[in-house]
């Protein structure tokens, strides 16, 4: 069974319809990329299934469970983490006490928390900054510990939302290191991106968005060639490539 | 610059717990007795607030109506049922505890102002009806009868929560409320509670996404702040042996209490301490001085004092002390 | 029956200048999210200005209205510039407390400068018109100065929502309580509009405060209470909404009024009464009455 499922997913804000009708799965231990033009839905589609908005229409299942209207808090802890488009770190803690917020989650000692967010900070690369105040840091950083810390809640699906955005060269190669390295643990992504670069080469399927609607679903090299997808919103620069 | 550690911090404290408890037996003087002692309660009802405004950052600009359940049940419990102050004072902590339950379990859905303003009109509320309850002295307010020794004298009983010959307990009694919250609000930092206060402080949505149960949170702090101060309401009446719901209930009191922490230090353990050591002295000698016909120049001082804090160091004076230390 | 309408009367006649006292609060929160905790100090302000208008030159307080006004928005402009520019990015707490702090220290220094005492302006022209009262219907009868006061608020508020809807400052104004970075785009200086928010909703405290003191006792402690009700009318009217803060208003004035006649409690127990029905609103509707948060 599918870690996640997704099925007739359907939420209108007043007047305006975000996402239409959406169905897709994602499978244990793959790598999901859902893309599509900007105001396509991908972070409302985040918003729906962690908790913080309430679908329309439609149901949500995880791990087994129908999460359809569960709280965000709730849905964590059956292992779900996500990270936010405009991080949101805690600016008053250090790294260390962002990433123990996550450990706790997993462990009421506090022993237990600081090692477990310390392995994770070794993991992640941000060990030398476990003592530098939240607020402080650079924003690729931030996004880092953004992920640190959602880890630290030891998920089985993490959620990643546009976490190239904002990052020069090296510092994406960095993160996708790190995304590899998160699903070689056994973790399921899905992404949210724009940066096609990233995104095709490290995506096991992609799922693309329009309007709210599911307009293609298949592996990366399929999806590059697929005529919808490419009138949406590849353009005739990516076009020209083939 | 070298932080200080926890270990280093644990022993500072002792030893100025130790001082403190020396203190009374080098200074004797009951002007200066009486002055410990309201630094004391206004340090305690500062951690008390700080719990909740400082950690978990929720505003409560209505505390005093906690202080105001504890210092009135249990004088109400004495009057009328003669019960000792001591059951009455967690009868009146119970009291204090399901009253925040009941006040933040909605209110806390609200945004920061919103949370503000409705706590003070909660206070502003308790503080109407309490003045028209006549059953609990309306706005004469309640006198505790003195316990008299053989001789008819006002005399010492610990039983009775009453210490009119020699002051000393009620030094002591404060000063231990104040070490306890000074315990709990250490404790609270270092563990789980605590960061998740803080978390809920810095970015609510962010601790939701982390497993934190915010409501739950919220209430606890509320809770927790609720009881220390109810505490602090019984050691009150019993202290003046008289209460009346301006001096327990004005919007002023709440402001107080919240402007100790701030001055101090929102969020830290000993930001509510260092508050009070430094505003009550200030209030009270400018009272005394310049105050007396009710021209209210202690309030000027403290509004001056709240908006230069405000604008030029929010993280009051901990955070003062970080800046120069170079942190 | 009589008294009813009476109640309803003056209901209606605090409302209109609850209203007006309140929207420039609603107006800088929609700006700024920042609520002015000294809002009510503002109106004392404006009332004893009046005041002394009148014991020292002799102005009667129609007469010095204008210029209560011109002044209070000079406060709310020197207020936005010295206090509130240093905290609009400061943490919530620090907001909160700056202006509430700047609130007690106006008060304390009132209460020093002009001691506790209450004051009246003795015989002002609204006093003398018509006698003093008009019967509106047999049997009600309502005090000139508080008519004038009602009809001042109305005109008053009228004319800032035709201003804040017509012109196009006053768009420009709507635009950057909307979205203050788009509004930057589209070449709107938001320092100006922020000044200019203050000034307006200070002004409007002051045309009040000038209305007031005509019949209402001045003393440093009067902007407290008109403050809370400021606050209550801003949340149940919605944060940030001209025609909210007048529904919510006139529903405030009438509850007050009302109360202590169909519900027969203590007069002094109003207010607990107009609290309660702000807690009941926010908690069913926390975005008000008309508001967009």
């Amino acid at each position: 069974m599918a870690l996640l499922e997704i099925q007739g997913l359907t939420k209108t804000f007043g007047g305006l319809t975000a996402i239409d009708d959406l169905s897709f799965r994602v499978e244990e231990g793959e790598i999901l990329g859902l893309i599509g033009p900007n105001g396509a839905g991908k972070t409302t589609v985040f918003n729906c299934v962690s908790g913080f908005y309430e679908p329309t229409r439609g149901r949500l299942h995880f791990a087994g469970h129908d999460i359809t209207g569960w709280a965000p808090h709730r849905i964590c802890r059956l292992d779900m983490a996500r990270t936010f488009q405009i991080v949101r770190t805690f600016s008053d803690l250090s790294v260390l006490e962002n990433v123990m917020v996550g450990a706790f989650s997993r462990t009421g000692n506090r022993a237990q928390a600081e090692r477990a967010a310390r392995h994770v900070l070794g993991l992640t690369g941000l060990a030398a900054k476990a003592g530098v105040r939240g607020g402080s840091l650079t924003i690729a950083d931030k996004k880092r510990l953004e992920m640190a810390r959602a880890l630290a809640t030891k998920p089985r699906l993490l959620m990643l939302d546009e976490v190239m955005a904002g990052l020069n060269p090296t510092e994406r190669q960095a993160a996708v290191e790190l995304v590899r390295q998160v699903r070689a643990e056994g973790i399921t992504i899905l992404m949210v991106e724009h940066v096609m670069e990233v995104i095709m080469p490290i995506s096991d399927r992609i799922v693309v968005l329009n309007y709210g609607r599911k307009i293609a679903e298949g592996r990366p090299e399929t999806i590059a060639r697929d005529d919808q997808v490419i009138a949406a919103y590849l353009g005739k620069k990516y076009r020209s490539r083939r | 610059m070298k932080k200080t550690t926890f270990t280093q911090r644990t022993i500072i404290a002792l030893v100025l717990a130790l001082a403190l408890v020396i203190f009374p037996f080098i200074v004797s003087s009951p002007v200066t007795r009486n002055l410990m002692i309201l630094i004391f309660l206004y340090a305690g009802l500062a951690q008390a607030w700080n719990i909740v405004g400082g950690f978990a950052g929720q505003v409560s600009l209505g505390n005093a109506i906690f202080f105001a359940a504890g210092g009135y049940t249990s004088t109400v419990l004495l009057q009328h049922a003669t019960v000792s102050p001591w059951l009455g004072a967690i009868a009146g902590a119970l009291l204090a505890m399901i009253l925040a339950l009941i006040v933040g379990w909605p209110v806390f859905r609200l945004g920061g102002h919103y949370f503000a303003i409705a706590t003070i009109a909660i206070g502003e509320i308790a503080l109407a009806l309490m003045a028209n309850w006549e059953a609990v002295g309306g706005a004469r307010g309640l006198t505790i009868p003195f316990v008299r020794d053989g001789s008819g004298r006002p005399g010492d009983t610990w039983f009775w929560f009453q210490f009119n010959q020699n002051k000393l307990p009620y030094y002591f009694i404060a000063l231990a409320l104040m070490i306890i919250l000074a315990g709990l609000t250490a404790w609270l930092d270092r563990n789980k509670p605590g960061f998740y206060f803080r978390a809920i402080k810095n970015d609510q949505d962010a601790a939701r996404s982390l497993g934190v149960n915010v409501l739950r949170y919220k209430l606890l702090a509320f809770v927790l702040s609720a009881a220390f101060t109810a505490l602090l309401g019984t050691f009150y009446a019993q202290y003046l042996l008289f209460i009346d719901p301006e001096s327990m209930l004005a919007l002023r009191l709440s402001i107080l209490i919240a402007l100790i922490a701030i001055l101090g230090g929102v969020g830290t353990v000993w930001g509510p301490i260092l508050g009070s050591f430094v505003l009550i002295p200030v209030g009270e000698l400018s009272r005394a001085h310049l105050g007396g016909s009710g021209r209210a120049v202690d309030l000027i001082i403290y509004g001056a004092l709240i908006v230069l804090i405000s604008v030029f160091q929010p993280a009051g004076l901990m955070g003062l002390g970080r800046r120069l230390r170079g942190r | 029956m009589e008294t009813l309408l009476q109640a309803i009367a003056s209901g209606v006649l605090i409302g209109l200048v609850y209203a007006l006292i309140s929207v420039g609060l609603s107006l800088i929160f929609g700006l700024m999210e920042i609520v002015n905790f000294a809002h009510g100090e503002f109106l004392m302000l404006a009332m004893f200005a009046s005041f002394w208008f009148h014991l020292l030159w002799g102005l009667d307080p129609l007469v010095s209205l204008p210029l209560v006004a011109i002044l209070l928005g000079l406060v709310g402009l020197v207020t936005n510039r010295l206090v509130i520019a240093q905290i609009i990015r400061a943490p919530m707490l620090a907001q909160i407390f700056a202006t509430f702090g700047l609130g007690l220290f106006l008060r304390s220094l009132a209460q020093f400068l002009w001691t506790p005492d209450f004051r009246l302006i003795q015989n002002p022209w609204l006093s003398r018109l018509f006698g003093g009262r008009v019967e509106i219907v047999s049997g009600v009868f309502v005090g000139v100065p508080q008519v004038a006061a009602a009809l001042l608020a109305a005109v008053a508020f009228a004319a800032l929502y035709l201003f804040i809807t017509r012109t196009k400052t006053g768009l420009a104004l709507q635009a950057v309580a909307e979205d203050k970075e788009t509004a930057a785009l589209m070449g709107i200086n938001s320092q100006r509009m922020f000044d200019l928010g203050w000034v307006l909703g200070s002004a409007c405290v002051g045309i009040a405060g000038a209305a007031l003191a005509s019949f209402y006792y001045i003393y440093p402690e009067v902007g407290g209470t008109f403050a809370l009700i400021a606050y209550v009318v801003v949340a149940l009217g919605g944060f940030g909404s001209v025609p909210g803060a007048l529904v919510a208003g006139l529903v405030v004035g009438l509850v007050e009024i009302l109360s202590p006649v169909m519900l027969g409690i203590a007069p002094s127990l109003k207010y607990a009464v107009v609290f309660t029905v702000y807690l009941l609103v926010v908690l069913i509707r926390p975005q008000g009455l008309m508001g967009r948060f």
